[in-house]
C-alpha cells in the first residue's frame, strides 16, 4: 500500500467500525423498552420542533379564536373550535404548543451538542497534557463550577436581550464542566494503556496520538454526556423562560407555562398548563431514560437486568 | 508538612483565588448592566439635581469604577453589604430572614432525601432486577429529570386546587403576623404551608441520591470482601450494611456538593410557591435593579459553592488517601 492511500483505507476502516458501533447501539436501544420508549418521545419532539410551526392551525400570538357570536374566546376550556382551548388572551392553545416545540428543540440540540463537544476537547486535552495544561483547565472548570448558574444567567440575560442563540450559549458555557472531568478522569486510565505508549513510543504526533488513540476509547461517554447536555439544556431553558427571562420573540413551553402562571389562571385552565409541562416532562425523562441505558453499556458493571 | 495538609492548603489558596474571580465578575457583569434604578426615582419622582447626587454619593456611585471595587470587597469580606434601594434597608437586613427561610425549607429536605433514597438504593441495587429496583429507577428519574418548577406545578393542581389540602402560596396565612423566628416557624399553620415544597424538594433530589447507593451497592456486590462476609456466615442484612457502608464516600461528597448548590437550585421552587426565601429575592432584586442586593445574594449563593466545593475536595482526599492529593485535588 502506497504511503497515499493508507491513512485513507485506515479512515474508511474507522468509519465503518463507528457505523458498526452505532448500529450495535440502536439494536441495544430498542431492546431495552424503556429506551425505547424514549427513543420514541424524542422522534416525535424532533417532528414537533421542525414542523410543528407550520401544523399550527393558527399563529399563536397574532391570531384570536373567536366563538359564534364573534365574540373572543378567554380561557375556554377544549371545544370544536380550539382544541386544547384558549388562553386568558384569546390564543388557540394547540398552536403555541406546537410552535412551543422549536425553541425547546434548538436549545436542546445546540446547548447539548455545544456542551459535550466543548467538555469533550477540554477533558481530552487536560487529560493527555496533564501538567500546567490540566491545572489551568481544571481551574477553569472549578471556576465555572464556583459561579451558580441559575443567579448568573439571570444577571447576564438581564443585560443582553434574551434571544435563544444567546441562551443556548451561556448554557453550553456553564455546562461544560460536567463532561470535561468525566472525560478527563477517563482519558487519564487511557493514557497509561500500552496501545497509546506504543504510538507514542513509535513517534506520533500529540495531536495525532489524540485523535486516533486516545478520543475513539473516551467517545462513548462523551456522547453519553451530550445526552445528558440535551436534558440539562432543555430544562435550563424552560426554567429560565418560566422566569422571565426567555426569547420574548419566540412561544416557547416554558413561555406559556410562565404566562399561564403569572396570569393567576393557574387553578382553572388545566388545559393551558398540561400540554408544555407534560412536553417538557416528557422529552427531558425520555432523553435521561436513552442515557440510562446507554451508560450500562459502557459501564456493564451497573446493568439493570444481569 | 504531611502530603495532606500540602494539598489542605493549595486547596484553600485556590477556593480563595475563586471567589475573587467570582465576585469580580458580579462587580463587572452588574456595572455593565444598562440604566440605574436611580433613573426610575428620577422620572417619576420629584428629586432634584441636589438630591440625586447626595443619593448617588451615598452608594458610592460617584467615586471611580477602582474605589467603587475596593469598596465592594471591602464590605463583602465585612458582610457589609450597603443599603438595597428599593427597600431603603440594609441589604443583610433584607436577606437574613430570606436565607432563613430558605434554609429552613431546603435543608431538612436534603437531608431527609439524602438518607431515604440512599437506603431504598442500596435495598434496590442489592436486589438488582426486582420489580422494586426498576419501578424505583424510572419514577426518580423522571423526578430529577423534570424541571423542579413543572413537577411543583402538577403537586400545586393536584393537592391544592384540587384536593383542596394544603395551600398553594405563601409560606404562612395572610393573616398569621408572627413575631420571631420561634413563632414563625413552629405552628401548624407553617406546617401546613411547608409540606407541599418540601415533599416537592425531598423528591426532586431523591434520583440522584438513590442512584449513586444502587450503583455503589452493585459494584460492591460482586467484589471478594464480600465473599468473604458471605463465607462467614454473615446474613443478606449484614452484608447489605457492609456494601452500603463501603458506597458513602460518594454519597457523602454529593450531598456536600448538593448543599452548596442549595439556593440556586430552588430558585424555582421558591418563586412557584411564592416562598420568601433568597432565591425569590434575587428574581425580584434584577427584575427591579437593585444592585447592592443582587450581588450580595449571588454573591452568598457563589460562596455557598465554593466552601461546599472545598468540603467535598477536602472530605475525599481525607476519607480515600487513594485519591491522588497532589494532582487536581478534584478529579
Amino acid at each position: 500500500m502506497s504511503t497515499e492511500t493508507k491513512p485513507k483505507a485506515e479512515l474508511y476502516e474507522r468509519i465503518d467500525s463507528l457505523w458498526t458501533t452505532v448500529r450495535d447501539q440502536f439494536a441495544f436501544l430498542r431492546g431495552d423498552p424503556l429506551a425505547f420508549g424514549g427513543m420514541l418521545v424524542v422522534g416525535a419532539f424532533v417532528f414537533l420542533g421542525l414542523f410543528g410551526p407550520f401544523l399550527a392551525p393558527h399563529d399563536p400570538i397574532e391570531h384570536t379564536v373567536r366563538g359564534d357570536g364573534g365574540s373572543v374566546l378567554r380561557l375556554a376550556a377544549p371545544s370544536a373550535d380550539a382544541f386544547f382551548g384558549t388562553t386568558a388572551y384569546g390564543k388557540d392553545v394547540l398552536s403555541q404548543f406546537l410552535a412551543g416545540a422549536r425553541p425547546t428543540l434548538i436549545v436542546g440540540l445546540f446547548g447539548g451538542l455545544g456542551t459535550g463537544a466543548l467538555g469533550f476537547t477540554v477533558g481530552v486535552v487536560s487529560g493527555y497534557y496533564g501538567g500546567w495544561v490540566d491545572e489551568l483547565l481544571m481551574r477553569l472548570t472549578d471556576l465555572t463550577f464556583s459561579l451558580p448558574f441559575m443567579p448568573m444567567a439571570l444577571l447576564l440575560l438581564t443585560f443582553m436581550t434574551p434571544n435563544i442563540w444567546l441562551i443556548t450559549a451561556i448554557i453550553a458555557a456553564f455546562l461544560w464542566k460536567m463532561p470535561a472531568r468525566v472525560v478527563r478522569s477517563e482519558v487519564l486510565s487511557v493514557r497509561e494503556r500500552t496501545f497509546v505508549k506504543s504510538a507514542r513510543a513509535s513517534g506520533a504526533s500529540d495531536l495525532r496520538t489524540m485523535l486516533y488513540h486516545v478520543a475513539p476509547n473516551v467517545l462513548p461517554i462523551g456522547f453519553l454526556y451530550t445526552a445528558y447536555g440535551v436534558a440539562w439544556a432543555i430544562a435550563a431553558q424552560a426554567s429560565l423562560a418560566f422566569l422571565g427571562f426567555g426569547d420574548p420573540t419566540m412561544t416557547s413551553w416554558g413561555r406559556m407555562l410562565r404566562q399561564v402562571f403569572a396570569s393567576g389562571n393557574m387553578r382553572v385552565a388545566w388545559w393551558w398548563v398540561l400540554p408544555p409541562a407534560i412536553g417538557i416532562a416528557a422529552i427531558t425523562t425520555s432523553v435521561f431514560l436513552i442515557g440510562r441505558a446507554y451508560e450500562e453499556v459502557i459501564n456493564p458493571e451497573i446493568q439493570t437486568d444481569q | 508538612m504531611s502530603k495532606f495538609q500540602r494539598f489542605l492548603l493549595k486547596r484553600l489558596a485556590i477556593s480563595v483565588l475563586l471567589t475573587l474571580i467570582a465576585v469580580s465578575v458580579i462587580f463587572v457583569v452588574l456595572r455593565l448592566l444598562p440604566g440605574s434604578p436611580f433613573e426610575a426615582l428620577v422620572t417619576s419622582g420629584n428629586l432634584n439635581q441636589e438630591q440625586i447626587d447626595e443619593i448617588r454619593a451615598m452608594y458610592g456611585l460617584d467615586q471611580s469604577i477602582w474605589a467603587q471595587y475596593v469598596n465592594y470587597l471591602g464590605s463583602l469580606l465585612t458582610f457589609q453589604f450597603g443599603y438595597s434601594i428599593l427597600r431603603s434597608q440594609p441589604v443583610w437586613d433584607v436577606l437574613e430572614p430570606r436565607l432563613i427561610n430558605s434554609l429552613i425549607l431546603l435543608v431538612p429536605a436534603l437531608v431527609t432525601t439524602a438518607i431515604l433514597s440512599s437506603v431504598l438504593g442500596m435495598y434496590a441495587g442489592w436486589n438488582r432486577g426486582s420489580r422494586l429496583e426498576k419501578f424505583s429507577i424510572v419514577s426518580t428519574t423522571l423526578l430529577r429529570s423534570t424541571p423542579v418548577f413543572i413537577t411543583a406545578i402538577f403537586f400545586i393542581i393536584v393537592f391544592a386546587y384540587n384536593l383542596e389540602i394544603v395551600p398553594a402560596l405563601g409560606m404562612r396565612s395572610i393573616r398569621a403576623t408572627p413575631d420571631g423566628y420561634i413563632e414563625t416557624f413552629a405552628s401548624l399553620d407553617f406546617l401546613h404551608h411547608y409540606i407541599l415544597p418540601f415533599t416537592v424538594a425531598v423528591l426532586y433530589y431523591s434520583g440522584d441520591f438513590l442512584l449513586l447507593a444502587r450503583n455503589g451497592v452493585v459494584e460492591k456486590r460482586g467484589s471478594e470482601f464480600l465473599k468473604l462476609h458471605r463465607a462467614k456466615g454473615l446474613s443478606e442484612m449484614e452484608q447489605l450494611a457492609r456494601a452500603g457502608r463501603n458506597s458513602m464516600l460518594p454519597i457523602l461528597t454529593y450531598f456536600t456538593l448538593r448543599l452548596g448548590m442549595i439556593f440556586q437550585g430552588l430558585i424555582l421552587l421558591e418563586v412557584v410557591f411564592s416562598w420568601p426565601g433568597i432565591g425569590r429575592e434575587l428574581v425580584l432584586a434584577i427584575q427591579q435593579q437593585d444592585y447592592p442586593l443582587v450581588q450580595a445574594a449571588v454573591f452568598i449563593m457563589a460562596l455557598a459553592v465554593i466552601i461546599a466545593n472545598l468540603a467535598a475536595d477536602v472530605l475525599y482526599a481525607y476519607f480515600d488517601p487513594t485519591v491522588s492529593t497532589n494532582g487536581g485535588g478534584s478529579a
